[in-house]
């Protein structure tokens, strides 16, 4: 909001260079966003919190800056003078939920035209602009005052008037000119015949005030907070007026806004009040009581505010006060402050008038139980995650932070997987959760190979959400991600490999399986659990996101690894040497390299490890065979292996290798 | 057999003397002791023979296959009289290296401040209900209050808590762990949130918070104090100050936004010692904005069945983005989700 501190020295003189009262309001809470100079005038641009309906009046800010400033400010309220009845006109409130209390005044003979300099000034300096006399009058009242006013030409006026809510399809044309179709979401100002306000949002153009009006019908009302929230968002529409009465406004000074706006009606337009009609009941602000000790005060803020300077904060606020025994107050609020309500409503107030940079700064000793159960040490997955993040890492791997959200179709419309929707997205291309790491992975990596990168390896720890018959679940996962020609298969496999050695799962299977968007795949077992699976991105979504490289792509469910995740134990190492032997095979591609495995694991006695030492190509490899040498190492815990020892097993493999079918020993 | 490797081991020496380039003797190599070699052949054959005679033979080929080799090695050792030297001013090959992102390690540092400080670290989860994202922190249904914070909605069966959502901060996680766990509590809690902004330099519709609170019967408003600063002096420099302004958010009373004085400028704002000169990264004002906190909202306490005559905390909520931005000088939000390898290799921690 925008405040004039021309207009404040109506209710308070200001002596202060801007500057300084710009800082002193930012240190209390009012934070001034700017302030700069017009005429003889300053402009000072404040951020009001949605407690703070106070501060979107001048009278308000005014309090607030003299408690600043440790004066003391009263302002009084009005009395309701006698004033004549208006007869020909009646105000009907269809509910008194949406509208408690509804005054209009009837002003007739006015002259409209541009009114007095100084209220134009006024009105322009906070941000509303000028108009003609009577709009700028209420404008400036309901600046003033906090509550919104309208002016209507009455001779535009047909009948009583109501506070109804739109009927289907009603239609209205606000002052801005802007078409409207309503529904019963929308509180309005009608008369017999026709809507002439948006209530509390905006006034209608059938019965605005222009330069031939010579009648006015002023409304002053108390709407609801939240009627006037669904109407105006319903409406498409944000005004001075509605954010005001959002915030609700204070009935307090309702009477003071609608007198004061005839009084200078009359002064500067000209004009006579007819009369006065009144619908509704004003409603009764209850006097709220707050019990204060200054011995809470001290340990809620952790220092000692002296009793001479609360009661100077508390009074500079505007609240009345007794004093009860020794430290102990009672506290009555200002009734036009909705938001002091409890003790710690009252040591906020007192702590920012007093001063936050006066509170000294403590290290607590934070207590806990002895078995809090707060983190679980055994299923800390906090830690188990950063700790995992932290090894890969080490392996070489990026790690990399893509968007949680993606399109829904984005993997194929025809995809058995979606994601879970959003209702609101802001664009199509995250309109969903995701199911998988994977999208995310794909674009970074398609993010680098299109700035000719090659050869990348990343990797992303972050959740993944799921939708099923069970119902919703959010799980943590690790994602890898490698670029690169086909046998990176390989290194990737060799870093899942790695990864469940790091969380020393020592029972684990590789499966292989058709799994969708990849065309070689495989499922990452351990005792019958799915931890997870890696593949080659098949063709289909490499050309969707215009891929340079191939993809290889593994996924694991941390929750279940961290779960399965055992403690490492040392294990001794042999001190008797290792002995390796090659084998050289030619693998026709309807073999498996699973079967060579499966025979040499159950033939070779002692066998600690089997490496692939070269892939073979040429002309005397023949087609759909793939040729390498293995070389397995061969160890004993007890003794010192000789070469008679491993060649007798070592030969055994041989042999049966040989009688597979499509294998063929070199 | 024997007679074979006779002449094998004449050949192998007549053309390993003849040889006289390195070429030459890897050719040599190749064709004595490569895949295709003769002894290769011969080796080929044992597996078809007898007992007795394959180990015998195994041995005698193993052997042959030594001798050839170390003479091969020594004439090859000979030849290298002109060793080439190496052209040491190639440029160097590429390592490769691992990295951890700088918004996680960010977010882990000051996790890990706290930590040390005695708060236990809890992630929740980013698939909020309303009552825990709103309501509970004092943040009613259609209250102006809510304007703060725009939500993703998500299609999902609404149960006892409302709507299903996307988490828009993360103080849904303080009221997860105070419904489940009683005081004394101390807990710092980070993660995603979501709100629907659209994407420009400054914003994004995901980004990273911490969330902190401790509750107690002893907490007050300097221990809130002195908790920050003592975060903020170990994450930037031991020579920053911390500025608490008045402020309101519905879970804290009181409330304070917190400023750092300006780890550029050290606080001097324009008046640095280039005379006049504006730091550009506070704007000239010597604080930067880096916190929100306050003493948790009694109402919050209740919402979470935690006696509020008995019980007090403090809570604090910070952006990971922000921050990082501010330690690094980084200008733009969008550089944290490209990924691109330009800026991941910059902060190689």
């Amino acid at each position: 909001m925008k405040f004039s501190l021309n207009f404040i020295q109506e209710f308070l003189k200001v002596n202060l260079p801007p500057e300084q009262l710009a800082k002193k309001l930012t240190m209390a809470g009012m934070e001034v966003e700017g302030f700069e100079k017009s005429g003889s005038d300053w402009i000072f641009n404040i951020e009001v919190t949605t407690n703070r309906h106070d501060w979107l009046s001048i009278a308000g800010i005014a309090q607030e800056i003299a408690a600043i400033l440790g004066k003391n400010l009263r302002i009084k309220s009005p009395q309701d003078k006698k004033q004549p009845l208006l007869l020909e006109r009646k105000v009907i409130i269809e509910s008194n939920q949406d509208c408690s209390y509804y005054l209009g005044r009837s002003i007739k003979g006015v002259n409209i035209g541009p009114g007095s300099q100084k209220i134009q000034s006024l009105v322009v300096n906070c941000g509303l602009a000028s108009i003609n006399n009577v709009v700028d009058i209420t404008n400036y009242c309901m600046l003033k005052w906090g509550n919104p006013l309208h002016a209507f030409d009455q001779d535009k006026l047909e009948g009583n008037i109501y506070v109804r809510r739109a009927k289907k399809n009603e239609f209205f044309i606000g002052i801005d000119g802007k078409e409207r179709v309503l529904d019963k979401e929308n509180l309005v100002i009608a008369d017999s015949k026709k809507i002439i306000a948006l209530a509390g949002v905006i006034g209608s153009k059938n019965t605005e005030v222009d330069d031939s009006t010579k009648n006015i019908f002023l409304e002053a009302a108390i709407f609801s907070p939240l009627t006037v929230r669904r109407s105006r968002r319903r409406a498409g529409v944000d005004t001075e007026s509605s954010y005001r009465f959002e915030r609700r406004v204070s009935p307090e000074y309702l009477e003071f806004a609608s007198q004061e706006a005839t009084r200078l009606i009359k002064e500067i337009a000209g004009g006579v009040l007819k009369g006065v009609t009144k619908a509704g009941q004003k409603p009764k602000i209850s006097p709220k009581k707050i019990n204060i000790s200054l011995n809470g005060l001290e340990t809620y803020l952790g220092v000692k505010v002296p009793e001479e300077k609360f009661k100077t904060i508390i009074a500079s606020l505007g609240f009345k006060f007794q004093a009860k025994a020794k430290g102990q107050y009672l506290l009555f609020p200002p009734l036009q402050r909705f938001d002091l309500i409890r003790e710690v409503d009252v040591y906020e107030e007192v702590s920012r008038i007093y001063g936050y940079e006066k509170i000294p700064p403590q290290i607590p000793f934070l207590r806990k139980a002895m078995d809090s159960r707060v983190v679980d040490r055994g299923k800390d997955i906090y830690r188990f995650n950063s700790e995992l993040a932290d090894y890969l890492a080490r392996l070489g791997f990026k790690e990399i932070i893509s968007y949680s959200l993606q399109g829904r179709e984005e993997l194929g419309s025809n995809s058995t997987l979606l994601g879970i929707e959003i209702i609101n997205p802001l664009r199509k291309q995250e309109n969903s959760l995701r199911f998988s790491l994977l999208t995310g992975m794909i674009k970074s990596l398609g993010h680098n190979l299109n700035r000719s990168q090659s050869g990348l390896q990343f990797f992303e720890v972050a959740h993944i959400y799921l939708n099923d018959r069970k119902g919703f679940s959010e799980l943590p996962a690790l994602a890898l991600g490698r670029s690169g020609k086909e046998d990176e298969f390989f290194l990737l496999k060799g870093a899942v490999e790695k990864v469940l050695q790091y969380a020393s799962v020592q029972i684990f299977e590789f499966r292989e399986e058709k799994l969708p968007f990849f065309s070689d795949g495989l499922t990452i077992l351990s005792k019958g659990k799915v931890l997870g699976f890696l593949g080659k991105l098949d063709q289909e979504t490499v050309k969707r996101f215009s891929l340079k490289e191939d993809l290889f792509f593994a996924q694991l469910n941390l929750e279940e690894l961290a779960k399965i995740s055992g403690e490492k134990r040392y294990k001794p190492i042999s001190p008797y040497p290792a002995v390796w032997r090659d084998i050289s095979i030619a693998l026709k591609k309807q073999v498996s390299f699973k079967e060579v495995e499966e025979v040499i694991k159950a033939r070779c006695k002692h066998l600690v490890d089997l490496r692939i030492v070269g892939f073979y190509q040429g002309k005397n490899i023949p087609a759909q065979t793939t040729a390498f040498t293995l070389r397995i190492f061969y160890q004993s815990t007890d003794k010192t292996l000789t070469a008679q020892e491993v060649d007798i097993f070592h030969n055994d493999a041989r042999q049966a290798l040989s009688q597979i079918k499509g294998l063929e020993l070199r | 057999m024997e007679q074979e490797l006779k002449k094998l081991k004449e050949d192998f020496e007549r053309d390993l003397a003849e040889a006289k380039s390195g070429t030459e003797l890897e050719t040599l190599k190749v064709k004595y002791l490569g895949r295709n070699s003769r002894l290769a052949e011969l080796f080929s054959q044992i597996p078809a023979l007898s007992g007795d005679q394959r180990s015998f033979w195994g041995r005698r080929l193993n052997q042959v296959k030594k001798d050839l080799a170390a003479a091969w090695e020594k004439a090859t050792g000979s030849t290298d009289g002109q060793q080439e030297s190496l052209d040491v001013t190639f440029p160097s090959s590429a390592v490769n290296s691992g990295s951890r992102h700088i918004i996680s390690s960010t977010s882990q540092k000051i996790c890990l401040i706290f930590q040390k400080l005695g708060f236990d670290i809890v992630e929740g989860n980013e698939i909020e209900d309303e009552q825990h994202n709103f309501e509970a922190l004092n943040i009613p249904l259609e209250h102006p209050s809510r304007d703060a914070f725009d939500t993703f909605y998500l299609n999902l069966a609404e149960k006892n808590n409302g709507k299903y959502l996307l988490r828009s901060h993360t103080s849904p996680s303080q009221i997860r762990v105070m419904q489940k766990n009683k005081p004394p509590l101390a807990v710092i809690s980070p993660g995603r949130v979501y709100r629907p902004d659209v994407v420009d330099a400054t914003h994004s519709f995901m980004f990273h918070q911490i969330e902190g609170f401790a509750v107690d019967t002893e907490i007050n408003f300097s221990q809130l104090k002195g908790v920050l600063l003592c975060f903020a002096r170990e994450f930037f420099s031991q020579d920053v100050n911390l500025r608490f302004r008045p402020h309101f958010f519905p879970f804290t009373e009181p409330s304070a936004e917190v400023d750092v004085s300006c780890i550029i400028c050290k606080g001097q704002g324009s008046k640095t010692k280039t005379q006049g000169k504006r730091c550009s990264v506070c704007k000239g004002k010597g604080w930067l904005e880096i916190l929100g906190c306050g003493m948790i909202h009694p109402k919050v306490l209740e919402a979470c069945a935690i006696d509020s005559k008995k019980y007090r905390g403090f809570a604090f909520g910070m952006g990971v983005e922000r921050i990082a931005m501010l330690k690094y000088g980084i200008d733009d939000i969008r550089l944290f989700y490209e990924n691109d390898l330009r800026f991941l290799e910059q902060f190689s921690l």
